[in-house]
């Protein structure tokens, strides 16, 4: 830091004092107002969560660290109450002056982000933890409400006022608020998400019977009733909370969240509905579904990795169900010849990385049977290939507009011209050939004879790696594709001002990794995978590839919440985009991204030197 | 000529002649109002400081330095501090120099005493002074504003040698001097003996007085010179 900045800083910072066990700053002081740098002893953050007690540290700060900063960039509250875990002198700067030396000195914004990075990998463990542990809590969507409901809920008289009614529901911790009459029949109900619309922005009086604002079209259910019956209700009428009512009494309440935690369970349901599907109508549905809790899923910030994992899960399931209908349509089943076909996924699907807007990108691979030509063969399976192509479009994946399906001759290929073809692009390395490669090197098998894929994964790995003049060639290629970082570590945008993720955040990464693990002989197809495998072989840190892949991840969010914003629940609403301005994240957001932008940058370094670029 | 009374004479010809300008800045000075000892100490300004001197004797040694800062609604304001060095007629004796690292030529280079005091003041304004042993610090700026300034200064001072056994009885035998009160509550010192250094030391010690004083209900600077009387009485009695 310039010192002329450091001096500036001094010059604004006051030192307090706090006693051991005194609270600093906690997520009831709302937006935090300063930022701290501990001169002598400790700081503990502990989480603010119901079931934290005194000795439960999770973070710990000592001389020198600095806190909040995820709290000031993003201009939030604490998430955590920091606590001084000894007689503690911090010196604070205001909150104001922490934002214009941001925009001051480059080396103050550059230590913010990178110490924004580590929490990011804390936080990171922090989500897992939780959600191991909801897992484990899991119960199906066939539960009675009677075993969801948590506690009694929390209620009040229609009269009482609006300010009473707000500090009952922050006192007890509660999101929502039913007002019952003396039998304890419901009468209406205020939940968080009213407290925007109905009580901030019209600025009403806060001392008027919270009744008069409170939504009285009430859902309710009884206590018998199952869980996803809930789910249904509230999926019909957009509601996010089903009062559980017995005789006319409240007796529970059922939020959207509580049901959350049954849902991955409930998706057998869903598993069940494609593997038993008669039809591609059913299908649809099931099609439907899958986007719906791809989408609730994204709403409720589930980790990228699990999400994609899901679609791909049950997108597989989907297109495996689809052959097994069109193949028993179009009589080929328990033919020699569908014993030597496998289904192959190509693209982002061969790398088990969909999103909700994916197109299809598929291939047939097969071994004509004793007695068969292989034209032949491939004249029998390109009809059936055309018709699970069109029904796999009907249940929403867009056909693929370079033509690269099963039902396109020249992606139906036996095993040997398989090999053949991509020999010829490991010799040539045409423009080209390095383009096809990029997709088809990352097949995978997703049904059917699944020997063959492996056969032609494990020729590929060794003939890639005999090849370096092709890897340089990939590489350099790849390495056309910069992270969009200027000089000076600003976003470089194009004339809409937008960075396109896909392309630019996430394609480096995708790359770098397929040629990683073409060079290691690396199987996996996920970038993820690829990353972890080759490193060992290829003498790369296990450190740099945990950041790589978080930076990789954190793209990945973006990208998700970008889609889910724009809103595209619909089956087949291909204008999802992956342009997002840069301008209107928010500024935690924008500097880790740009933090991601940098492991792009390392990691593309990287391959360079691994192929003395 | 018709003589003053004595103590008179001395006020008003007190033999300093001061520019008009520095007279204007001292008359401003004397016009501030008194600061109200009785407002909570967490909305308050009070001032501590530290002086260095050419010996510990307080009749004869010079003062050479001060160094202060502003504790302002219960915060160390860093940028609210203030230090200088008093401009020498000769430098202090070798062993001083390498007590307090004010070297012969920054002392017979520093600011003309009169500027350097009136500096002073302005940054003080009439908040009260807090320092650790008060006394020493105080008679060093009284014979100095006196030679100087040409008037008598009287402010209101705590002293932290006896708030602190005050507010830690348990610890007053054992802990003494600055250092061992800091050390205590493990308040570190880089440049012990620069006169800015321990000013803000000093400070980091009174933020904790006032954290224990307010846990026992003592809330205005009043309240603490109380408990300081209390403690000089106790000490007294003692021997």
């Amino acid at each position: 830091m310039e010192p002329g900045h450091l001096l500036w800083m001094l010059e604004r910072m006051r030192m307090a004092y706090y006693a051991e066990g005194e609270v600093i700053i906690s997520p009831e002081q709302g937006e935090a107002d300063r930022f701290m740098v501990v001169k002598q002893g400790r700081v503990h953050g502990e989480q603010s969560v119901a079931q934290a007690t005194g000795t439960d540290a999770w973070l710990e700060l000592v001389e020198g660290e600095c806190f909040p900063l995820g709290a000031l960039l993003a201009n939030r509250a604490v998430t955590s109450v920091y606590r001084a875990g000894s007689d503690t002198f911090c010196y604070e700067l205001a909150a104001a002056d922490f934002n214009t030396l941001l925009g001051m000195s480059a080396a103050f914004r550059d230590f913010c982000t990178r110490r924004i990075a580590n929490l990011l990998e804390h936080s990171k463990q922090l989500i897992q933890a939780q959600y191991t542990q909801s897992s484990a809590e899991q119960q199906s969507l066939t539960s009675p409400l009677s075993a969801i409901i948590r506690r009694a809920p929390v209620t009040c008289a229609p009269d009482t006022s609006v300010r009473n009614a707000l500090a009952l529901m922050r006192e007890h911790g509660i999101g929502s608020m039913v007002a019952v009459d003396e039998r304890r029949g419901p009468l209406g109900i205020l939940t968080l998400h009213d407290v925007l619309e109905r009580i901030a922005l019209p600025q009403i009086d806060l001392d008027q019977p919270v009744i008069g604002i409170m939504s009285t079209q009430l859902s309710a259910l009884p206590p018998q009733a199952l869980a996803h019956e809930a789910a249904l209700a509230m999926a019909r009428h957009g509601f996010r909370h089903v009062l559980v009512v017995e005789e006319g009494r409240l007796v529970g309440l059922v939020s959207e969240k509580d049901l959350f935690a049954l849902q991955r369970v409930g998706l057998r349901q869903i598993g069940s509905a494609i593997r038993n599907a008669g039809s591609v109508e059913v299908l649809q549905l099931a099609a439907a579904d899958i986007r719906r809790v791809a989408h609730n899923m994204m709403a409720q910030g589930v980790a990228p990795e699990q999400l994609t994992q899901f679609i791909s899960t049950f997108n597989d399931l989907l297109t495996a169900r689809v052959i097994e209908l069109e193949c028993a349509a179009s009589a080929l089943c328990d033919t020699p010849l569908l014993a030597g076909v496998c289904w192959v996924a190509l693209g982002s699907e061969g790398r088990f990385e969909q999103t909700l807007n994916t197109d299809q990108d598929n291939a047939l691979l097969f071994v004509a049977p004793e007695g068969m030509a292989t034209e032949q063969a491939r004249q029998q399976l390109l009809p059936m290939a055309e018709r699970i192509n069109a029904a796999l479009a009907a249940c929403g994946f867009p056909l693929c507009k370079g033509n690269m399906m099963a039902s396109n001759p020249q992606w139906c290929l036996s095993l040997d011209e398989w090999k053949q073809l991509f020999s010829g692009w490991i010799m040539h390395g045409t423009p080209e050939a390095l383009l096809h490669a990029s997709i088809f090197f990352d097949f995978r098998a997703l049904y059917g004879a699944r020997h063959l894929a492996d056969e032609l994964r494990a020729w590929l790995a060794r003939t890639a790696a005999d090849n370096p003049l092709f890897l340089r060639q990939m590489a350099e290629n790849a390495l056309r594709n910069r992270p969009p970082l200027g000089v000076v570590r600003d976003f470089v945008v194009g004339k809409e001002h937008t960075l396109d993720l896909k392309v630019n955040g996430i394609t480096p990464f995708v790359d770098a990794a397929r040629i990683f693990s073409l060079a290691a002989g690396v199987a996996h197809t996920s970038t993820i995978q690829r990353l972890r495998q080759s490193a060992p072989r290829l003498n790369i840190q296990t450190a740099e590839v945990d950041a790589w892949i978080d930076a990789l991840l954190f793209i990945q969010v973006l990208r998700l919440r970008h889609h889910h914003e724009a809103g595209g629940c619909e089956p087949g609403a291909a204008t999802l985009d992956n342009l997002v301005d840069p301008e209107r994240l928010s500024e935690l957001d924008r500097r880790i991204l740009k933090e991601a932008f940098r492991q792009a940058r390392k990691l593309q370094a990287r391959l360079a030197m691994e192929h003395r670029l | 000529m018709i003589g003053l009374p004595g103590w008179l004479a001395r006020y008003f010809d007190s033999g300093v002649e001061l520019a008009p300008e520095q007279r204007l800045r001292l008359d401003s000075w004397h016009a501030l109002p008194q600061a109200d000892l009785g407002k909570p100490l967490g909305s308050s300004r009070c001032v501590v400081v530290d002086v260095e001197a050419s010996g510990l004797n307080l009749l004869e040694d010079r003062l050479i330095s001060i160094g202060a800062v502003a504790v302002d609604t219960g915060r160390i304001a860093l940028g609210d501090s203030f230090s200088v060095v008093l401009q020498q007629e000769k430098a202090s004796g070798r062993d001083n120099i390498l007590l307090h690292g004010i070297g012969g030529s920054a002392q017979i280079e520093g600011v003309p005493p009169a500027e350097a005091l009136l500096g002073f003041l302005a940054f003080l304004g009439k908040d009260p002074l807090v320092a650790f042993h008060a006394v020493f610090d105080d008679t060093m700026i009284r014979r100095a504003i006196k030679r100087y300034l040409g008037f008598r200064f009287k402010h209101p001072w705590l002293d932290l040698a006896y708030a602190m056994p005050g507010l830690n009885p348990p610890l007053a035998q054992r802990l003494r001097s600055l250092d061992d009160w800091s050390n205590h509550f493990g308040i570190r010192n880089d440049d012990r003996h620069n006169a800015l250094a321990d000013a803000i030391s000093t400070a980091q010690l009174y933020l904790v007085a006032v954290a224990q004083a307010n846990r026992k209900n003592i809330k205005t600077y009043h309240g603490m010179q109380s408990l300081e009387k209390m403690q000089h009485w106790l000490n007294s009695s003692r021997t």
